[in-house]
């Protein structure tokens, strides 16, 4: 197991660097246009501009830059942005941004999997019922209408109903709850849909039908049986859904005025923010790479069968 | 001596009563029942639409910065409530003959204080509007928009670019530092005294107060505060000082600004609104109906949102926007890669085709659905922007007049005529467009096309992919087609989906842009026409469609080398006719906006025309104004404005 660990971080590390190097050449192809707001490619004439790429580091050579940016991170610097939040460190514009998205990305996921996982199983109980239909039909709706058109009933109407408020507020929990709902309705579609998928599945293995004839009734095979199987494939996303949190969502965050993370990485992009999308792509990516491999552990933990190395 | 004691006690009592009627509106009954009627609050609630990148005054190009700085960074003037220049930071100030040399003596006693609201241990002081200058002028700290204070204040072109050629090494001479210390010596600002601060300009300048009005560069700051912050240096609130009538008490990045009320103002009486918070709130409905739940005390109504609140109760408080300095014009491309339209571009008679065939009430009503023709605009710098010694408005003199004054509405027959006589001259009789073969016009990423060399003539109309700019754009080219004829022209509309428009279009920094036709904006940003059309010559930075004009720029040389600011601006009135009878570029409507809902008491605050809204003043009521108070209102501000000027 040990080996196995170090192999995957091993491999982990050098796919970091692969993703890293080809995301910072690529940034040094894109026009150096970019880097100036709309006013200041108005304003300012080509000698200026020159003079503020080059305050920037931007004329220098790739692998100057390449090599100045991996020299600081080894001291822990960052850097600052440079043109999303020009001279602001990256490190401050993280800690102000993450706990905001993660916090709200961190209830909306419990929501989602306890929604979610409740709602499948409601299904699988009252299949081919009014239950059943419910849930799918809250499945399909969430899967097939444009989320802008519900996230936007949502806030207008439902907070118009309930007296909630129109943007969120970090010092009023009340503009917390519509938040997380929407951040929460596409997940919990998720997990009905395959806790029910799985669960029926599981339904016709032998062991359920050994469970009927020993006599329990439907509602503890459910329970003690076939969820608990069903429930494995899932938890191998968990790692990923969890560490994924700070992401965040640009729709939803732009309707609440969310001060997080959701879009920044698109932002970023567009206005060539080299640093930013440089710290962010590393974040995201190790992030990813960390979800995959503790979705594994988690699942070896949480099903003895699964084995991760071959047996001697 | 009772009798004494009572006629002063009676003036002082007059004289404290006029004082406090300040800004008189109260002259006219009607509006003096209004203001009487109505409660007030010390607390203004309003928004931001898009995220600011830092707090840093001297370099951000962002609105909503620069309305922070404006509160909360005093200048040395700034307009009443009628739009005059009043001392403030500066208690008074005195300028030479030919406008050449401003001298500004400094209130004393002022303090800037931090986040807070504590005083620190640095004065105003004069010191502190020459350091200013010194932070813009050296390179590494990038200053936003510095060409036209740059080119105005003696020495600080030279000094600029003298540390450009040292930081990029091609001055391996000079040391740095010793060019740095060099800095009172060359350029034109000083410190007489603690309290006296004097700007020597290389050219005549009545329109300074204006700029004073409406540049960031303009503004003090502490520079041994900066100094110290390095980088840092305004990246939040914690990290600058302050010296308006309000200081930044509390900041959330892309969140919340709260501005407080500075304790320590020079005028802190005047200073009606205690707190003025601001949310970011990105989207336009969001903020109609947090208006309409009363959670904020302003919101600007879009021509979309109008329509659907026309009818409905909240239609009494649709109160127009006044006005925009900002004028939206068709940029032509003289040297792009679309041949066609290259050889007839070139052609006054094409030119003057596409403006003759632009329906710019039609247009306009996208914006202002209901007085589309109070939009229309002929001229680039606005009307009511700019006036001579005598007061009469920069567009209204001769020749300028004729083009502001002039009715270009759709005239389908003269776009068509115009067209004819274009293609007599640059087609032969089978269509085919003298010396252009067929080929590629390549505008990647935003479109790659074939064209033919022949008739009809291909135009490339290139915009972005907002909703409202493609409604525009299919307006557009369903006019032009129309008005000259689809035999005649084919306008092919193209949209850039990267959403970072100029990055895209406008290719490499030193590149040519990627369009036929765009629809851009330029604004009249201080008291002289200088201030676009020397930024639109034919080596002028934002002369981005590459148009050769030498008329044009002989005149605009002679305006600015005028003896007298009359001259000068008769000089930039004919220059600017010339460029717009020929159409070289094509204005269509003022950049303004829709519609507004607001708690505000009309003109209370000061008239901000080139700069950014002032708060100082403001008085908030507890419920929104209707548009009938309003127009009372204006009206009995209207006639006292005009009875002051009398």
């Amino acid at each position: 197991m040990g080996k196995y660990i170090l192999q995957r971080l091993a491999r982990s590390v050098v796919t970091l660097i692969i993703v890293f190097t080809a995301v910072f050449m690529l940034l040094r192809f894109m026009p150096l246009n970019g880097y100036f707001p709309q006013e200041m490619i108005k304003e300012t004439d080509e000698a200026t501009r020159m003079t503020y790429l080059r305050n920037l580091g931007l004329l220098d050579h790739p692998f100057v830059q390449l090599w100045r940016f991996v020299q600081n991170l080894f001291q822990g610097d960052l850097g600052r942005s440079i043109t999303v939040y020009p001279k602001v460190p990256i490190i401050t514009l993280m800690a102000e941004k993450i706990p905001t998205t993660a916090f709200l990305g961190f209830w909306s996921m419990l929501v989602g999997i306890v929604a979610g996982i409740s709602m499948g199983m409601m299904m699988v109980r009252y299949k081919n019922r009014l239950g059943d239909a419910l849930g799918n039909g809250y499945i399909l709706f969430v899967r097939a209408v444009p989320s802008l058109i519900y996230l936007f009933f949502l806030q207008i109407w439902v907070s118009r109903w309930f007296s909630l408020p129109l943007v969120y507020d970090k010092d009023i929990p009340s503009s917390w709850i519509l938040p997380i709902i929407c951040l929460s309705l596409s997940s919990v579609a998720w997990y009905a849909l395959w806790i029910r998928r799985f669960m029926v599945d599981e339904e016709n293995q032998d062991y359920v039908k050994f469970a009927y004839v020993k006599g329990l009734s439907r509602k503890e095979v459910l329970r003690r049986h076939i969820f608990r199987n069903a429930v494995i494939p899932i938890t191998a996303y968990l790692p990923s859904d969890l560490l994924n949190i700070v992401a965040g969502s640009l729709i939803i965050e732009t309707l609440y005025a969310i001060p997080g993370t959701g879009g920044l990485l698109t932002t970023a992009i567009k206005r060539q923010d080299n640093n930013l999308v440089q710290v962010l792509v590393l974040m995201y990516a190790a992030l990813s790479i960390l979800g995959v491999f503790l979705g594994d552990l988690l699942l070896a933990l949480v099903d003895p069968r699964i084995k991760l190395t071959e047996e001697k | 001596m009772k009798r004494l004691i009572r006629t002063l006690c009676l003036l002082l009592t007059l004289c404290v009563a006029a004082g406090a009627a300040a800004p008189a509106l109260g002259e006219n009954g009607a509006a003096q029942a209004i203001l009487d009627g109505k409660e007030y609050t010390n607390v203004y609630k309003s928004y931001f639409s898009t995220s600011y990148p830092s707090l840093n005054y001297f370099s951000t190009s962002y609105a909503t910065v620069r309305e922070f700085a404006t509160n909360c960074i005093d200048s040395l003037v700034e307009p009443d409530v009628y739009g005059n220049y009043v001392g403030a930071l500066a208690e008074s100030w005195e300028v030479n003959d030919d406008y050449t040399v401003w001298t500004f003596h400094i209130r004393q006693g002022q303090k800037w204080i931090d986040s807070t609201g504590a005083q620190t241990e640095y004065d105003v002081t004069a010191q502190d509007f020459v350091d200013g200058i010194r932070y813009i002028g050296d390179p590494l700290n990038d200053a936003y928009s510095l060409r036209v204070i740059r080119n105005l204040i003696t020495g600080l072109y030279d000094y600029y670019w003298g540390l450009d050629d040292i930081d990029c090494g091609d001055d391996t001479e000079t040391k740095r530092e010793d060019l740095v210390a060099r800095f009172d010596e060359i350029v034109g600002v000083k410190a007489l005294d603690e309290y006296t601060v004097q700007y020597t300009l290389d050219n005549g300048a009545p329109y300074f107060l204006s700029l004073v009005e409406s540049s960031m560069l303009l503004l003090p700051v502490e520079y041994d505060y900066v100094v110290a912050q390095g980088d840092d240096f305004a990246v939040d609130n914690t990290h600058m000082l302050y010296c308006g009538p309000y200081y930044v008490s509390s900041f959330e990045r892309d969140k919340k600004i709260v501005l407080t009320k500075n304790p320590f103002y020079w005028d802190a009486d005047k200073v009606t609104v205690d707190s003025i918070e601001y949310q970011m709130i990105p989207d336009g409905t969001t903020s109609l109906e947090m208006f309409i739940r009363g959670e904020l005390n302003y919101t600007s109504v879009e021509s979309e949102a109008f329509m659907s609140l026309q009818g409905g109760e909240w239609e009494k408080y649709l109160i127009p926007n006044e006005f925009s300095f900002s004028t939206n014009y068709l940029w032509l491309d003289f040297q792009g890669a679309n041949p066609e339209f290259n050889a007839f571009i070139q052609n006054v008679n094409f030119r003057k085709a596409l403006r003759a065939a632009v329906d710019r009430e039609s247009l306009a009503a996208l914006r202002e659905p209901m007085q589309p023709a109070r939009l229309v605009r002929n001229t680039v710098n606005a009307e009511g922007a700019i006036f001579n010694s005598q007061g009469v408005d920069y567009t209204q003199i001769s020749p300028l007049d004729e083009i502001a004054n002039a009715d270009f509405s759709a005239d389908e027959d003269a776009a068509r005529t115009y067209m004819e006589a274009a293609i007599a001259e640059l087609c032969d009789a089978d269509g085919h467009i003298k010396g252009v073969e067929a080929g590629t016009v390549d505008y990647l990423p935003v479109i790659k096309t074939e064209v033919d060399g022949k008739l009809p003539v291909t135009l490339i109309y290139v915009g972005t992919n907002d909703e409202s700019e493609i409604i525009l754009a299919q307006l557009f080219e369903a006019m032009v087609e129309e008005a000259i004829g689809e035999d005649y022209i084919d306008v092919v509309l193209a949209f850039d989906t990267s959403g970072d428009f100029y990055g895209t279009v406008g290719g490499s920094v030193d590149g040519p842009f990627n369009y036929d036709i765009y629809w851009d904006s330029l604004s009249t940003g201080y008291a002289d026409p200088s201030g676009i059309l020397t930024r639109i010559t034919s080596d002028g930075v934002e002369n981005v469609g590459c148009y050769s004009v030498p008329e044009f720029d002989a005149l605009i040389e002679k305006a600015l080398s005028a003896p007298t600011f009359d001259e000068r601006l008769e000089y930039f009135a004919q220059a600017e006719a010339y460029l717009l009878d020929n159409a070289f570029m094509i204005p269509v409507i003022s950049s303004l906006r829709g519609y507004h809902m607001t708690y505000d008491i009309p003109h209370t605050a000061p008239r901000a025309l080139y700069g950014c809204d002032r708060y100082k003043g403001i008085k908030v009521a507890t419920t929104p104004i209707t548009l009938d108070e309003y127009n009372i209102l204006d009206e009995a501000w209207t006639s006292q404005r005009n009875a002051r000027q009398q």
